[in-house]
């Protein structure tokens, strides 16, 4: 019953346009997780980039699959290309279909990739248990059945 | 324990051929001899030639190197004269992306006054061997063929939002007959599209 709640909850997410916030400091991005998740995965991305258009269904299958448990915020680094705008980045997710949060980041890309420790590579995903410790990463496209799979056995280690 | 061993060497030769580990500042800088979009002639660059030389890894569809070829070829004009060369080279797979095919190249380059080689790395081999990983990236060697800078042009590809000039600081020491002072930088861009 309590799946079925949940996934009409999660449903009725999906039918409102994508959430897209500013921000500038890479150390707020933690502040976009709901409380309640578990692990909390930031998939950074960005509309010019092939591999992160590829994996964005992926992405949509691990937050049903797993929400509320886990969490997901996207970050994009459009904003690095200088004719960008956020219109283009909130169509993008309506068409993809993307409910969770979104942050369309408009900060210094060296700052970030030095926040999260990637280097300049993406898409990279990462995920964080409610401590903010690292406890996983993917660099480039995710499949959603293997990254479903890494999650959970991280969410059984953590009862 | 031996053919364990050997065998984890193996997977990681084979990991290394994929792409290459990152060419370490103070390498010797790998040769190269491609084909010229422009003019459909051989261009050789031979490390160690007595030039200080810039090698940048570009392409034609990638929107984040898209943004900086204004300033490469800005930077280009600027340096030339102080006597260094610039090699841009396009190591994208032409097969799965037709906008990567030497006309669509010759197209670009011409179109946009490129005032430097525009090379094919049709088997992106030459982006290998670089252990180039995203377009744009940028090496920096120096007249004796030793790499003194990799990274990102600036950055930022908006004027206005630029803190750090990563390739023009490194020609700037490096005339200057100075040790570069940030010689490594985090290059950001499209992941190269590699020819398997």
């Amino acid at each position: 019953m309590r799946r079925v709640i949940v996934s009409i909850l999660f449903l009725a997410a999906s039918a409102s346009a994508a959430e897209l916030r500013d921000v500038r400091d890479p150390a707020k991005i933690k502040d976009a997780f709901p409380a309640a998740a578990r692990l909390r995965v930031v998939n950074i991305w960005a509309t010019w980039c092939v591999p992160c258009v590829a994996e964005m269904p992926e992405l949509r299958a691990v937050a049903t699959a797993l929400w509320p448990d886990v969490a997901l915020v996207g970050v994009s680094m459009d904003d690095m290309i200088p004719e960008a705008t956020r219109s283009k980045v909130v169509a993008f997710l309506d068409k993809q279909k993307i409910s969770y949060t979104n942050l369309y980041y408009r900060g210094n890309a060296d700052d970030l990739a030095g926040f999260f420790h990637f280097e300049g590579e993406i898409p990279v995903t990462i995920a964080f248990d409610r401590g903010g410790k690292e406890v996983w990463r993917h660099q480039g496209a995710i499949k959603s059945a293997d990254t479903i799979a890494e999650l959970r056995k991280l969410l059984r280690r953590m009862r | 324990m031996r053919k364990l061993f050997v065998f984890l060497m193996l997977i990681g030769l084979a990991a290394a051929a994929c792409i290459g580990d990152e060419l370490a500042v103070g390498a010797k800088a790998p040769q190269f001899a491609l084909v010229n979009a422009i003019d459909g002639r051989t261009v050789a660059f031979r490390p160690g030639d007595g030039k200080l030389s810039v090698v940048v890894f570009t392409c034609n569809q990638c929107p984040y190197a898209k943004a900086f070829e204004p300033r490469i070829i800005e930077l280009a004009r600027q340096y030339q004269s102080k006597g260094v060369t610039f090699y841009a080279i396009d190591p994208n797979d032409e097969s799965q992306y037709a906008v990567e095919s030497l006309a669509e190249m010759k197209a670009r380059a011409t179109g946009r006054g490129y005032p430097f080689p525009y090379l094919k790395d049709g088997d992106s081999a030459t982006a290998r061997a670089y252990g180039a990983r995203v377009t744009p990236h940028v090496y920096v060697i120096d007249g004796g063929g030793t790499l003194r800078y990799r990274g990102y042009v600036d950055d930022s590809a908006k004027p206005e939002e630029r803190r750090t000039t990563g390739l023009s600081n490194a020609l700037d020491d490096l005339l200057a007959g100075k040790p570069v002072s940030n010689q490594t930088t985090r290059a950001f861009g499209c992941t190269i599209k590699w020819k398997s």
